[in-house]
């Protein structure tokens, strides 16, 4: 194994092959020791030591402390064989660390920043404490209070649903810290090693239906003296530096979800392969062919929408609000689609917790918790709502992204968190960048398309135009959510028809099938979402996916993964 | 927001409103009505069949014996098996309804207990009056019966099995294995479907009445309880024979007529399998009302948030559209029976397939509560939604279904051609009656169960003419104007999915993958359609809360047309007042249902 | 109602059907073997039953095809069916 201490950039190849061969049942990090981990309601310890020895925490932790975190959407793919393999490993093992130290890189100030690198250098966890049961996202009325009392605060109340409470060097607490208006919460850097004991306790574990090996709990606090030395920038500032931080964490958690689909398309795909049904294969049954070729499309646009986001994190700051919420809200809706397709083929088979296709069933749990964790659909339409009059701008602006949002392989400036903004400024570059590439494309059938979200978009202008402030909050009326669901669909749009065109000569990329498959499946949800305008069944093209099953069936022999950056995975042919 | 007082079923009205407190027994399900009175309120901590322990026993994957013996006392066994066969079973409606009452409280005894019915209904189907007599006999007295027809390698490919039957001097010799058989272990008597021709084909599989304890030891083994996502209690097993002797009166039908009798006894089980998406569909509503009533966000009761009381609304309105076109089906049972070849597949594809989308809406609703086991409602919520995953796989799947309706697109396609065309003919006695929730219904004949749909169904050749009586309704009383105007455009979106039906290739060896989105359009035309007709069959029974001014008609047709991907303009159905009235229905524990019944806290 | 068939012209008339069913070409079926053979699974193969009722103006069993499973044999029932039909209408 080799030492990874002072790279800056494991490559995430390194990661799938110390994990090995799913199938294999003898593989103690395979799916047979993954599923039985499950049963037990158990991390698997096995993998774990993996994760440990290839010091996995170290991609959360900034290139400039020591750590690899360089590009977010190099966190994504370098987690990817990790969510591939087990979604409830990853969870479990720690990215709700680094949803943590975010909130610490982003406001912490020297010694904290250093003092949580080390932390997490040595192989400790960190606990994100949010959630209390009563509220929900709702965030500002967060009820566990921490009164401050000279050199310390005193913390009282409960954290719940809180991931690795009980194993945790210590947590981010978002507090209730005063009542002046707008300036109530604030977050703090707590290490639980060092509190009166008497004053706190992790409380009793709370099992969950899907992720179930994840060790769920929670704090609670009781008159517990905590050093001020902990807050994580101002008194008060607890929102600003969650609402920054939450755009990163978003953007990450959606991204991480493609690793799980991209196993469960390859376990449908092997049973597609190897089941004969009315004389020869599923794989031959032209309905499966469209299913299997059809999430793979979906597959490859959600990842174009997550990366061009993971990109404008660095790029477009001062944009990515929207962004981040746009795609957590409608990947993991991208993804339960795909999951449920998929179960059609793999019929009986599907609903199985034992036998060749068991991680199937187990990776139908796990999506749904990956999905509302932090911050579900509705709170990222929330998200969204008051910021729609800028798409509306934007429609009638040529503002463009600049191209280096779309072109994967190039650099990009360093993160920095305190450049995000609570709401997104002014226009929108990425809906700017929609109306050039709809106007971009050459050939006949790809300028249809993208002038189906070139008229969307206008259309959208207009109702944007015509909703009043009310609708814009908590008190929207339902067609006013569908806008935010056609705007998240437009971005989709946007980025791979985008990533298309920025990659001309890319082996893959460079070509039109991919795109054509994917926008048309993306134009079918962007009908489904304006109930203004008919569809019908000719209008969904098909065929389309055609082409793309060829890919998939290259990239299975090949034994490569089904996400937009090609990559080796270590799965057998059948 | 508190119920408009149009849509209670508080409000006074005149006529007697069944669903009022006063008069249990008058609506049309009363042996259903006995059942749910008698299996109480599941929330509680007493009695024979809580939702602990169905949660319980779900997690320490027990099969919930002790709820099915108290079934098996209350007599449900008897509803499995036709009257003229010595049970009770005279309605098929009621069959469904009572289903749906164990359905609700929990999958796995439903599942678990019900299949028995399944197993027994090739004999129902083909058997001779002995054979029904005795297997009748054998089910009341309370032997789970099991029905064998996939095995390991073939999953719905039924003309690949290899479970062969040799002839015998006085019977057969049976070899081979059955997997993922419900109750396959539990049962005593399993309906095999066996190979009786070497060659196989349509006419080379035969059913066997196979009573376990007859068989000689060594020739049969139970193969072991295999883990499942959901009713994990649920005793899915398989049974492996090897040389089992048994006797030729264990033939079912006539020899070759295996295949043909496991069609037409599809048609009636998978119209049965509705109960099961209707009572998950009305247990998850409960919870998500529940929720929605008690939780608070952003200052404001969920419920009254539009937007979570627009979602309970089309949630609702979902399940009762799927609840149309299983009472009609099941009545059709009765009345078209000859139809029930396409009007089964349409249930069993749409029913589940809505009642997904449902349980998936309703868990973003209750958001992080709907995973976390040990909570408010403890895993009901995460528990149904595993369970009611097994819906749509099983007794033919999605897209067996599908394809069933595909293959009679022709057929169907001529029939929507000749229907409309002709003059507005009152639609014929069989759907009337099928309609009237208040008719009584003629016996059912399985000597008129078909293979093929030949003439179209009757409910969407008499579409056309339910639309224009809604219309001369509306000329009367204009707050019906909306969904007779809708039920216009209905029509006419029906019309556009018939002609894309006509114009589907006839070559159909290798069907493209838009014929199945064509033929689940399809589905919705039906449920629309069934929808109307349900309507209008009992808008004089009932007129009072969700039968009033068609509210219920008008949000159901919404989101069918919502699916047909066809644009509703003018007013939108009142969809916050159905939320409004589930949650009232869910306060007082009234039945989740288009028919009006006592209320069962829960 | 159509025009009467007799068998050579009923068993051309089924095997162009088929063949527009099994999208091959009519030469390539041969009528004296089996259906199935040809890839004509057993359900879609009643799908058969509506064209011939369409067409000869004849109430057939669905499982006509299961029970006469070439084309000769199908053709052979019908002409009969047809036979009988033509003599109780006179």
């Amino acid at each position: 194994m080799r030492s990874t201490a002072t790279v800056a950039g494991a490559p995430a190849a390194t990661l799938e092959e110390l994990l090995g061969d799913p199938y294999d049942a003898g593989n103690p990090c395979g799916h047979a020791a993954v599923l039985a981990a499950d049963e037990r309601r158990e991390p698997l310890a096995a993998a774990e030591r993996v994760l440990d020895g290839w010091r996995l925490n170290a991609e959360f932790v900034p290139v400039a402390l020591g750590g690899r975190l360089d590009r977010v959407q190099d966190l994504i793919t370098r987690l990817r064989p990790v969510f591939r393999r087990d979604p409830a490993l990853g969870l479990g093992y720690g990215v709700t660390s680094f949803m943590a130290a975010a909130n610490v890189w982003l406001a912490g100030n020297d010694l904290q920043r250093r003092r949580v690198a080390d932390l997490l250098l040595r192989g400790e966890r960190l606990s994100v404490a949010y959630h209390e049961l009563a509220h929900g996202n709702d965030l500002m009325r967060n009820e566990l209070a921490a009164r401050p009392d000279g050199d310390r605060f005193v913390v009282s109340g409960r954290k719940e649903v809180i991931n690795n409470a009980s194993r945790a060097a210590g947590a981010v607490l978002f507090a209730r810290t005063g009542d002046r208006p707008g300036r109530t919460h604030s977050l703090m850097l707590v290490e639980t090693g060092s509190l009166p004991a008497d004053r706190w306790e992790v409380l009793p574990r709370f099992r969950t239906g899907g992720m179930r090996g994840c060790l769920i709990s929670g704090f609670a606090f009781d008159d517990c003296p905590v050093p001020a030395t902990g807050l994580l920038g101002g008194l008060g500032e607890g929102p600003e530096t969650a609402l920054r931080s939450f755009q990163v964490s978003r953007c990450v958690t959606a991204g991480l979800g493609l690793g799980a689909v991209d196993a469960a398309l390859a376990c449908v795909l092997r049973f597609a392969r190897g089941r004969h049904l009315y004389g020869r294969t599923v794989a031959d049954i032209p309905h499966a062919r469209d299913v299997l070729a059809g999430v793979f499309a979906d597959l490859l646009a959600a990842d174009c929408l997550v990366t061009t986001v993971a990109r404008s994190l660095h790029l477009l700051p001062v944009h990515a609000s929207r962004y981040a919420a746009a795609v957590k809200y409608l990947v993991p809706l991208l993804l339960e689609d795909a999951m449920r397709s998929l179960g059609v083929v793999l019929g009986a088979r599907g609903y199985l917790r034992e036998g060749e296709h068991a991680i199937f069933s187990k990776l139908t749990r796990d999506l749904p918790v990956l999905g509302i964790g932090h911050a579900g659909g509705t709170a990222c339409q929330l998200t969204i709502l008051p910021q729609l009059p800028g798409v509306a701008r934007a429609a009638h602006s040529s503002a463009e992204a600049p191209a280096a949002v779309f072109r994967r392989g190039d650099p990009v400036p360093p993160l920095d968190l305190g450049a995000l903004r609570m709401m997104g400024h002014g226009d929108d570059p990425l809906i700017g960048s929609l109306l050039a590439a709809a106007d971009d494309r050459t050939s006949p059938d790809l300028r249809e398309l993208a002038g189906i979200f070139r008229a969307d978009l206008f259309d959208l202008a207009r109702k944007i135009a015509a909703l009043p402030p009310a609708e814009r909050g908590v008190q929207a009326s339902a067609p006013a959510f569908r806008l935010t669901e056609r705007y998240a669909l437009l971005l989709a749009a946007s980025a791979c028809l985008n990533t298309r065109r920025h990659h001309d000569g890319d082996p893959f990329l460079g070509g039109d099938d991919w795109l054509r498959a994917a926008l048309s499946r993306l134009a079918v949800r962007l009908a489904r979402a304006n109930t203004s305008r008919p569809h019908s069944p000719e209008a969904h093209g098909r065929d389309m996916t055609a082409p793309l099953f060829t890919e998939l069936l290259r990239r299975a022999d090949a034994g490569l993964g089904f996400c937009a950056d090609v990559e080796p995975v270590s799965r057998p042919l059948s | 927001m508190p119920p408009t007082p149009a849509l209670s079923h508080d409000a006074p009205a005149a006529g007697g409103v069944p669903g009022a407190p006063a008069a249990p027994a008058a609506g049309p399900f009363p042996l259903a009505e006995r059942l749910e009175r008698h299996l109480g309120d599941p929330a509680g901590t007493a009695g024979p069949f809580t939702y602990a322990d169905a949660v319980r026993l779900d997690e320490e994957s027990l099969f919930p014996a002790a709820i099915c013996a108290d079934l098996d006392e209350f007599g449900l066994a008897r509803h499995y098996v036709p009257a003229e066969h010595g049970g009770d079973l005279a309605r098929y409606d009621e069959a469904l309804q009572m289903t749906r009452a164990v359905a609700r409280r929990d999958l796995t005894v439903a599942i678990g207990h019900g299949k028995t019915y399944l197993g027994a209904v090739s004999v129902w189907v083909s058997g001779d009056a002995a054979q029904a007599a005795a297997l009748g006999a054998t089910i009341i007295s309370g032997v789970p019966v099991s029905w064998g027809l996939t095995e390991r390698d073939h999953g719905s490919d039924l003309l690949a099995g290899e479970m062969t039957a040799t002839a015998t001097e006085d019977g057969y010799r049976v070899t081979g294995e059955k997997w993922l058989i419900n109750n396959a272990t539990r049962g005593q008597v399993l309906c095999a479907l066996v190979r009786t021709r070497p060659e196989g084909g349509a006419r080379g599989f035969s059913l066997l009445l196979i009573d376990k304890s007859t068989l000689p030891e060594g020739t049969v083994t139970c193969l072991p309880k295999v883990a499942t996502l959901g009713i994990r209690g649920a005793d899915i097993s398989g049974l492996r024979l090897a040389g089992a002797p048994v006797p030729s009166g264990a033939l079912v039908g006539r020899e070759g007529g295996g295949i043909e009798t496991v069609l037409k006894g599809l048609q009636l089980t998978r119209t049965l399998c509705a109960a099961l998406s209707l009572g998950a569909a009305d247990h998850a509503l409960r919870l998500a009302a529940g929720f929605a009533d008690d939780r608070h966000l952003y200052g404001r009761r969920l419920a009254d948030l539009p937007y979570a009381a627009h979602t309970l609304g089309e949630l609702l309105a979902d399940h009762l559209l799927g609840e149309a076109l299983a009472l009609v089906a099941a009545r059709s049972i009765h009345t078209l029976t000859g139809e029930m070849t396409a009007l089964s597949a349409c249930v069993k594809y749409l029913v589940p397939t809505l009642t997904e989308t449902l349980v998936a809406r309703a868990r973003k609703l209750l958001g992080a509560r709907s995973l976390l086991l040990d909570l408010g409602v403890g895993g009901r919520f995460e528990k149904l939604e595993r369970d009611n995953r097994i819906v749509s796989l099983f007794d033919g799947n999605t897209v067996v279904n599908l394809h069933a309706l595909i293959n009679q697109f022709p057929g169907l396609a001529r029939a929507w051609r000749d229907g409309p065309q002709a003059p507005l003919e009152a639609p014929p006695e069989g759907l009337r009656v099928a309609c009237d929730l208040s008719a009584p219904l003629p016996r059912f004949e399985p000597g008129r169960l078909s293979l093929v749909t030949r003439r179209g169904l009757s409910v969407l050749r008499a579409l056309p003419h339910a639309a224009h009586e809604l219309d001369t309704l509306a000329r009367a009383t204009p707050a019906l104007r909306p969904v007779a105007d809708l039920a216009a455009r209905f029509t006419a979106a029906a019309d556009v999915v018939h002609a894309a039906m006509a114009r589907q290739e006839q070559s159909r060896m290798d069907v493209p993958p838009g014929a199945y989105e064509l033929a689940g359009r399809f589905t919705l035309c039906v449920a629309g359609a069934a929808a109307v007709a349900l309507w209008l069959g009992n808008r004089e029974t009932w007129t009072e809360g969700l039968w009033r001014d068609g509210a219920w008609l008008h949000a159901a047709l919404t989101r069918a047309m919502d699916g047909l991907g066809e644009p509703v303009p003018g007013d939108e159905p009142p969809f916050p007042e159905l939320a409004g009235w589930l949650l009232e229905q869910a306060r007082t524990g009234r039945p989740v249902s288009l028919v009006p019944g006592e209320a069962v806290p829960s | 109602m159509r025009t009467m068939f007799d068998q050579a012209g009923l068993e051309l008339w089924l095997t162009e059907k088929i063949a527009m069913y099994l999208a091959i070409a009519p030469e390539a079926i041969d009528p004296t073997t089996p259906l199935a053979e040809y890839g004509m699974d057993s359900v879609y193969a009643l799908s058969l039953f509506g064209d011939i009722e369409d067409e000869l103006g004849l109430e057939v069993e669905p499982t006509l095809a299961w029970d006469y499973p070439t084309i000769v044999a199908i053709a052979g029932y019908l002409c009969e069916e047809l036979a009988t039909q033509n003599r109780e209408a006179s």
